[in-house]
């Protein structure tokens, strides 16, 4: 009689592993979740009371920032325009204190059209400073 | 008599510490508020930073995840920075595509006031 061999090809992973398995698998993940870097744009704004001295010593270019428009001293400038027109306003101007562009945007100014506009105002050698208005409660009797 | 901890039980217990310490973290994180960057073209990346400020979908404002009134910003920003070094001192501005100036011009100058150095959270614009 003969004997019957047998022979399993299928090996599994002992259930008592799971446990490591599961926990590396976290671990993993966790690492791939974290390292993801931020993509941005930096952007340097002077300090508020730096900005009162510099309002009293002279005049600076004024953008003004409306729902989807950009005024350039008043002036309204179309986007493809505005890197030109702003660059030439500040071409003889070295000192970087010459070179603040003031900004001012409407109350219902979207993040998405302010940061449109300061990128270009980065992109002519702007300068950015922020002027807002200081709302003040008047009590009539 | 001496009790030792079963090894059969180790797994379930590092696991446990992990949920715990993930959960802890994520007090603090803010990937669960809801806000849609603004588009740019030319962008940087930026490494780890101390501070992250939020404006959400709901103009609400999140300071590493928890909310603040604008009053309290600058001191709360000025706090976490510390005594930290100049480039050491970035500030994570994300704010809601949609939010509007009212909102977020206070935040940025609050930043500002508080010696940040400001970094707009945005991403890569398609096409103009």
């Amino acid at each position: 009689m003969r004997s019957r061999r047998t022979t399993s090809l299928l090996v599994e992973p002992p259930a008592a592993a799971t446990g490591d398995i599961a926990f590396n698998l976290i671990v993993f993940f966790l690492v791939c979740a974290s390292i993801q870097p931020d993509s941005g744009r930096p952007q340097t704004i002077p300090r508020s009371e730096q900005e009162e001295e510099q309002k009293e010593e002279e005049k600076h270019v004024e953008v003004q920032i409306k729902r989807n428009v950009a005024l350039i001293n008043g002036s309204v400038v179309a986007d493809k325009s505005f890197v030109i027109n702003l660059s030439n306003l500040l071409k003889n101007k070295p000192r970087e204190d010459d070179r603040v562009v003031v900004v001012k945007s409407d109350k219902d100014v979207e993040y998405q059209q302010w940061i449109k506009v300061t990128e270009m105002i980065e992109q002519a050698g702007g300068i950015i400073t922020i002027q807002t208005e200081e709302e003040r409660e008047v009590i009539v009797d | 008599m001496r009790v030792e901890v079963p090894s059969m039980a180790m797994g379930d217990i590092a696991f446990n510490l992990l949920i715990f310490f993930v959960i802890l973290a994520r007090a603090q994180d803010d990937s669960h508020l809801n806000w849609q960057p603004a588009q740019a073209e030319e962008l940087q990346s930026v490494a780890n930073s101390k501070v992250s400020v939020v404006i959400d979908a709901d103009e609400k404002i999140y300071v590493n995840g928890q909310q603040l009134g604008v009053s309290q910003l600058s001191g709360r920003i000025a706090n976490l920075l510390g005594d930290a070094p100049a480039g050491d001192r970035t500030v994570l501005l994300k704010v809601h595509n949609q939010s509007k100036a009212l909102t977020f011009e206070p935040v940025i100058e609050a930043v500002s006031e508080a010696g940040g150095d400001l970094f707009h959270v945005v991403e890569k614009e398609n096409s103009r």
